[in-house]
């Protein structure tokens, strides 16, 4: 299973002009990703340092583009939720089982390897909206992050120190 | 004011501020080792304070386990994750775990 090709993000891209009040109406379009995703909590990045309103500063024009990026929601966790599930044991990680792009995402993988444990990798750095939905999701802030049997098992430390004594990969 | 003269602090002295005192810590050591992951991927601009090893001993983790010793420490240290610390390496003990040691 792909969690590339089998996640939905309400990612969308917006055009926002200023009302006479001085708020914000927005005019989404949401990306192919997720045409039948509602609008999800957003966080505003880039040209805002405060989500509140009055905008102050815009343009002349007063259109401003601006890139919404959603947090956690019921439909990335669901996607989530079914993705740790299948397999027994799932690494998000910073690059790829054959290519780490941390010491840290390369030691859990070395582990791993050496256990001659099947294992399933999702590289974080390739989508930050994942990325930073995962944080929320496992409640914890770093990564690695490693699941087995569908539970946030640890980060690299937790792994390094309990994994040569797990019974977790006893065969089952 | 306090915020700014916390501000003037490395943020290894505000990790240890904020550490100690939630964790009433018997051991409390802070090493920035930025320098070893100095390009690392992921680790926008520039790469100071943002890899940190933290070794502490407290009572308060006992009965917990180590994925909630790390919940506990990463919560008390949520400012730092969202202003530039990008990974830490935590040992957390209790004493009696290091008095078997």
């Amino acid at each position: 299973m792909s969690l590339s090709s089998s996640l939905t993000l309400p990612c969308f891209n917006s055009s926002f002009s200023l009302k006479k009040s001085g708020g914000l109406s927005k005019r989404s379009r949401f990306s192919s990703l997720s045409p039948r995703s509602l609008p999800p909590p957003i966080k505003f990045s880039g040209i805002f340092s405060n989500p509140g309103f009055p905008v102050h500063g815009a343009s002349e024009s007063n259109r401003v583009s601006v890139q919404c990026f959603a947090a956690l929601n019921p439909e990335l966790t669901s996607t989530l939720d079914k993705f740790v599930t299948s397999h027994k044991v799932v690494l998000f990680m910073k690059g790829t089982k054959d290519f780490p792009m941390c010491g840290f995402s390369n030691t859990v993988v070395q582990i791993l390897k050496s256990l001659n444990v099947p294992f399933e990798t999702f590289n974080i750095l390739e989508n930050e909206l994942l990325r930073q939905g995962l944080k929320e999701y496992s409640n914890w802030p770093t990564f690695p992050q490693l699941y087995i049997d569908g539970e946030f098992f640890g980060g690299c430390d937790i792994t390094v120190g309990k994994m040569p004594h797990s019974t977790k990969f006893e065969s089952s | 004011m306090a915020s700014r003269a916390n501000a003037m602090l490395s943020r290894a002295s505000r990790m240890k501020q904020k550490l100690q005192t939630a964790l009433e810590a018997s051991v409390l050591e802070i090493e920035d080792v930025s320098y070893q992951h100095a390009g690392h991927a992921g680790v926008k601009g520039d790469a100071t304070e943002t890899h940190f090893n933290v070794k502490i001993v407290s009572p308060k983790f006992e009965g917990q386990s180590l994925v909630k010793r790390h919940r506990l420490v990463y919560d008390l240290l949520t400012e730092e994750l969202q202003s530039g610390l990008h990974a830490l390496s935590i040992v957390a003990k209790t004493p009696q775990e290091v008095g078997r040691s």
